[in-house]
């Protein structure tokens, strides 16, 4: 019984310190929405109104043979409202019209693809050559390219997508 | 021993104490707690199931049995749940927790935004060709007219069949095929029908059968009711109309030029131009040896979100060998000119184009010149889950009386006042009332119509 007592203390003690640590590193994180790229992907940044025409698909190649795939969160998301709302500047159902008019004047064959989670997002874009998402910033992984936007990184004073 | 333990005790409570006072923190609430708990409840249950299904395929009675669909879902969700943090707290509608609400699917499925046009595959295989896709729009209409002359009653709109398919990363086929009725029988066109090559964003080359990119409307709305604001297209690009040519024939490059912040783009088209009906293009050939070119210049600047102005030049040459030769003979140079202003949002939206068409006979070398255009504005009202929006569209056509390749041509004064309602997302009731002369009658009448149009 003392044993146990004496191992149960530390033990709990670790876990408060680890989950304070974490969880005071987790504050520091901000809600700003990180666009983030497959490495294959030869930029690092982007302005605000060059990531308004890869998102709204009026640029659909990086380079000659490399087409940009787009990856959309589905609704509701935080992410989803801060993209349709400083890069598209639309509301859900305009969206959904968007996308349709687009493939519909033959500017499109295909209108983004869905993913469900920041974690699907982040798997799928190291994946697909060319791809190109957004997350919030706490869920962004060292692993994962991170672009700049208007040469500020998400988290830095003045960034655009929050 | 035990001192020590206490020490860090002590220690993990006033870092604790330290992380709460900071300002970012989020106050909890009895609710956030009960919720994080279930939380809780929930991770240490799929922590069991994990448990138990690792010890299921330990054991070697087990190793051959086939796989249930449960584990299977359970295997390919694993490799994303892995990437997740640990369970940090977080306030219940933070986006991490709007997150684990709807992350339902299977993380390696993909598929594309339109409902009712997914393409379900698989990353590691790649996109699938060719990826047809169809989508159909269809509207009803009811119209009534203060005059005699004209018929009041239901109308069947066109039914509309788009398909697009890419064939390659690079190659891509679209078509549009309509169904009108007509008295006693559907009349099927092939309104569009093109294959497209993308070299890059500046450069898509393409063939086959266009809208013609002189007018922003005819490329905007094509034959799709649903897309437009109002129940009928301007009287100067109505399908069938003589003003400008609707469709054409031939090949185009289109694409972005880059030019930064301007959102430089073109349209630049070769082709047969006009039949000896020149409501119609030439399918079947050309009338002549002339071919007809055009070309479309925009900037649509990514700053201003849903701005566009362009403008366009057609040339052509016209021959039109079934009417009376008559003292200007049957060929005629074509040369239309073309703007167009709009802002493409709904709080408000802005469209305003005009083009001036522009004939001379070959034969006498005397000149015609005609006019048309519209304006028209609307706004998405705010309340009501935004399913109002009101609009105003003035139409005006002017074709000199004795202008000889548009013969009997009805010139237009009208307004129209309407309301868009949005059923849903996919389906729109329109209504509106029009007031003016020309299109149907010459002389000034009055109408209202109505319409439901959607997309399927």
């Amino acid at each position: 019984m003392t044993l146990k007592r004496h191992l149960t203390i530390p033990l709990v003690s670790m876990l408060l310190l680890f989950a304070t640590v974490v969880g005071a590193q987790a504050q520091t994180k901000s809600n700003d929405v990180a666009i983030i790229v497959n490495p294959s992907v030869p930029l690092s940044d982007l302005s605000l109104s060059e990531a308004r025409t890869i998102f709204r698909g009026d640029r659909q190649y990086w380079s000659k043979d490399l087409p940009i795939v787009l990856l959309i969160r589905t609704p509701p998301s935080h992410e989803r409202d801060v993209i349709l709302k400083k890069l598209y500047a639309m509301t859900e159902a305009e969206f959904k019209q968007y996308w349709i008019a687009k493939i519909f004047r033959a500017e499109a064959t295909t209108g983004p693809k869905i993913v469900y989670s920041n974690s699907m997002a982040a798997e799928l874009v190291n994946i697909l050559p060319g791809a190109i998402a957004f997350m919030a910033e706490k869920d962004v992984t060292p692993n994962l390219k991170v672009i700049k936007i208007d040469g500020k990184m998400p988290g830095e004073p003045g960034y655009p997508l929050r | 021993m035990r001192s020590a333990w206490i020490a860090l005790f002590v220690i993990s409570c006033a870092l604790a104490a330290f992380s709460q006072s900071a300002p970012a923190g989020p106050q909890l609430s009895s609710a956030d707690v009960q919720k994080l708990l279930d939380r809780i409840s929930s991770l240490e249950q799929r922590v069991s199931e994990l448990e138990a299904k690792q010890a299921a395929s330990a054991a070697p009675a087990e190793q051959n049995a086939t796989p249930a669909a449960a584990p299977v879902e359970q295997a390919q969700a694993a490799p994303v749940q892995q990437q997740q943090p640990p369970s940090i707290p977080v306030p219940p509608n933070s986006p991490a927790t709007i997150e684990n609400k709807t992350a339902k699917a299977p993380p390696t499925a993909e598929t594309d935004v339109m409902a009712g046009m997914h393409t379900i595959y698989q990353p590691g295989e790649g996109e699938p060709y060719p990826n047809l896709k169809i989508r159909g729009f269809a509207d009803i209409d009811f119209g009534a007219n203060s005059s005699d002359r004209v018929n009041s009653g239901f109308t069947l709109g066109q039914f509309v069949l788009h398909f697009a398919s890419a064939l390659s990363p690079k190659i891509s086929y679209f078509a549009e095929v309509s169904l009108t009725p007509t008295a006693g029988v559907y009349n099927v066109d092939l309104e569009r029908t093109i294959i497209r090559y993308d070299v890059n964003d500046a450069a898509k080359i393409s063939f086959g059968r266009y809208h013609t990119p002189i007018n922003y409307w005819n490329t905007a709305f094509h034959h799709g009711a649903w897309l437009q604001t109002t129940i009928a297209r301007p009287d100067m690009i109505v399908f069938g109309g003589r003003f400008i040519p609707v469709h054409f024939v031939g090949a185009q490059s289109e694409g972005f030029i880059p030019s930064g912040s301007l959102g430089l783009g073109y349209n630049l088209g070769i082709g047969n131009g006009r039949s000896t009906n020149i409501a119609r293009p030439g399918d079947p050939g050309d009338v002549n040896n002339n071919r007809a070119w055009l070309a479309n210049v925009f900037l649509r600047p990514p700053a201003l979100k849903h701005f566009q102005i362009g403008g366009s030049v057609y040339n052509d040459e016209i021959t039109m060998p079934t009417v009376d030769v008559g003292p200007q003979g049957q060929n005629f140079r074509e040369w239309i000119s073309s703007a167009h202003l709009v802002w493409t949002g709904e709080t408000p939206e802005f469209y305003a184009e005009f083009a001036n068409v522009h004939h001379r006979s070959i034969f006498t070398g005397q000149t015609f010149d005609s006019q048309g255009g519209y304006v028209q504005f609307a706004y998405r009202l705010p309340f009501n889950q935004r399913k109002w929006k009101p609009y105003y569209r003035y139409d005006y056509l002017q074709v000199p009386f004795d202008e000889p390749t548009l013969l009997d041509f009805t010139n237009v004064r009208k307004s129209t006042l309407g309301v868009r309602y949005d059923i849903s997302d996919f389906a729109a009731f329109k209504a509106e009332y029009r007031n003016g002369r020309g299109n149907p009658l010459p002389q000034r009448t009055n109408a209202v119509a109505v319409q439901t149009a959607f997309t399927f």
